[in-house]
């Protein structure tokens, strides 16, 4: 262990082996790739990049998720593994330093989700716990399967669900989003007569044809990016809405949904609570919620400083059930985030659905937090 | 100790800006030799004259190499990481009109906003396993447009260093963010303008910076800044 490391690490390389995960080495420079892949453009001015002498982009690591994900992958690993790291990130930050510390754990291709999840969180208390004896820490949780089954059962159209659930944990795009599809704008298509009248008689196959055709016409390729299909299907979708509006009732239940927060120990009742008012089945991600809680405090976590938020979710397409972070008092950023993101891995190639969750701890954090 | 202002330094936009400062009441006296990128004006000792191309005006400006300059909104919007720090838009002089624009394949008939944008980003990426490509030069307004104005992640920057408008044929890009004019180009290519999707309205801008105003010539910049104003009342 070099002197740049955290004092802590010791601790912190026994504390994974107490609790039987195995701890990897990732490398530092990274293919880039894949984290713009995942995290979007956005991603590329904050991290550090390169190019290798033959013009592959390379970065510093930003995170360990994507690197463990993919080296997991690679080895075609089956069964589930516990990846521990601890290292250096890199990232162009405006404050707070460009390389700090993190550490964690990515439990993969567990298919018992709820306990993963229960592990995953109890995981992180201990490890931020170890590293903050004193401090009362508080934990935030949050559920995209339950917002998810919330817009299904709302009856919307899957375009509508997809849109609502893309800005799921980013409150100006969800308010941006419903005043949208509330009022209708940009609904309204304009099209030529010829298109029009096959949009009008749903001849999807005719359709389909004209714009195989008009590319040709004007030169765009079919097979290189969206076909003539993916235009066609979602234009008479489109079409199909063009008069319809997100009802009142439908957005009153999704405000009152999205303003729930409630102690874990509550979450439920006040869950279904919420399911009885807006007259709405979600029994099955309600009961997956509560094999939740129970896997929870099965694990020995006291539920009463956690705390459910109906709202609380990242704008990334992989996450798909539990998100949580973890708080110190007098700290404004959290000391940990987690969550499970089942569709990581194949989306970073996994020829079959592997289901993941993991945490990260934000070391600088901690270490700041001990010394106030 | 001088105010040095950087114009462009051929074409329409060099003969445009030289108008802007005549009108003023600063005559430039052009060196003869058409090599030479130094000039001076008439009865004004403490002002010279830099001959740039339009985007190293943007690029000295922010470094301090410069003091004034004429360039395109869009070129100090996207050369300089935040620009307003750094430079004030002292006048937009009326000329050099060009709007940064998103277009995209006529034949997409389902897409006419960036909203129609963002759900075709996610639902390419979940059905190709790769990003829809955006070609641009223009990456800084580009990543802020799409990520921040319209929270917009999945896509992915092409770079493209010439001839934008021709990548979705090329099939180098689906979706192109670009400069027009008249918009002729862009129908030549079979491509159209989203409804929202004007990201800047750009013209030639009298551009100072903030190192100037702050220093010993601030009074002959503002001096400067005045005198242009006026005449462009």
């Amino acid at each position: 262990m070099t002197p740049r490391f955290p004092s802590s690490a010791r601790d912190i390389l026994a504390l994974f082996e107490r609790r039987g995960a195995e701890a990897v080495d990732v490398p530092v420079i990274q293919p880039a790739d894949p984290f713009l892949d995942m995290a979007g453009e956005d991603l590329r001015r904050r991290i550090f990049l390169t190019e290798s002498e033959t013009g592959e982009s390379l970065c510093l690591r930003p995170e360990f998720t994507i690197p463990v994900c993919r080296m997991h992958i690679e080895a075609a690993e089956a069964g589930h593994r516990r990846y521990a790291y601890l290292g250096e990130v890199f990232r162009q930050r405006r404050e707070g330093g460009n390389e700090f510390f993190q550490a964690g754990i990515e439990d993969l291709g567990d298919t018992d989700i709820n306990s993963a999840d229960a592990r995953s969180l109890a995981d992180a208390l201990a490890l931020v716990t170890m590293l903050m004896p004193a401090q009362a820490l508080t934990v935030s949780m949050g559920d995209q399967a339950v917002f998810e089954a919330v817009l299904a059962s709302l009856g919307l159209p899957r375009g509508w669900q997809q849109r609502l659930a893309r800005a799921f944990g980013a409150p100006d795009q969800m308010a941006a989003a419903l005043e949208a599809l509330s009022s209708g704008s940009g609904q309204k298509t304009e099209l030529d007569d010829a298109i029009a009248a096959l949009v009008a008689r749903d001849d999807r196959a005719e359709l389909e044809a004209r714009i195989a055709a008009r590319m040709t016409e004007t030169g765009i390729s079919p097979s290189a990016g969206r076909s003539p299909a993916e235009i066609a299907g979602r234009l008479i979708d489109k079409a199909r809405l063009a008069s319809v509006r997100l009802a009142p009732e439908a957005i009153a239940a999704l405000q009152d949904f999205l303003s729930i927060s409630a102690p874990l120990a509550d979450a439920s009742s006040t869950l279904q609570g919420f399911a009885a008012r807006a007259g709405l089945k979600i029994d099955a991600a309600l009961a997956a919620f509560d094999a939740r809680v129970a896997a929870i405090a099965n694990a020995g976590l006291d539920l009463g400083f956690i705390r459910y938020d109906a709202a609380f979710g990242r704008p990334l397409d992989y996450y798909t059930g539990l998100v949580f972070e973890l708080h110190a008092p007098g700290q404004e950023r959290p000391v940990a985030g987690g969550g499970r993101y089942d569709r990581l891995l194949t989306l970073l190639g996994a020829p079959a659905p592997i289901s993941g969750v993991g945490f990260s701890v934000w070391l600088d954090r901690t270490e700041q937090a001990r010394e106030i | 100790m001088a105010v040095t202002i950087a114009l462009p330094s051929k074409g329409r936009l060099k003969e445009q800006a030289i108008a802007v400062f005549e009108n003023a009441g600063y005559s430039i006296r052009q060196p003869e030799d058409a090599r030479q990128y130094r000039a001076s004006v008439d009865g004004h000792d403490g002002i010279e004259i830099a001959f740039l191309s339009a985007s190293e005006i943007a690029r000295e400006l922010g470094a301090g190499t410069v003091d004034m300059g004429v360039t395109g909104e869009d070129l100090v919007r996207e050369t300089l990481a935040a620009w307003d720090e750094k430079v004030e838009i002292s006048a937009r002089l009326g000329f050099g009109h060009a709007d940064v624009i998103v277009a995209v394949p006529e034949v997409w008939f389902d897409v006419n906003t960036m909203a129609d944008l963002n759900d075709v980003a996610a639902e390419f990426r979940m059905g190709h396993g790769r990003r829809l490509r955006i070609a641009t030069k223009y990456w800084r307004l580009t990543q802020q447009f799409f990520s921040r104005a319209h929270g917009i992640q999945v896509y992915r920057i092409v770079e493209s260093l010439g001839a934008t408008e021709g990548a979705p044929a090329a099939g180098s890009a689906d979706v192109i963010v670009d400069i027009t004019s008249t918009g002729s180009t862009l129908r030549a290519n079979h491509l159209k303008i989203l409804d929202d999707g004007v990201i800047l309205k750009s013209q030639a801008c009298l551009v100072t910076g903030k190192g100037v105003l702050a220093g010993a010539e601030a009074a002959l910049a503002r001096e400067i800044v005045g005198r242009i104003g006026d005449s462009l009342r």
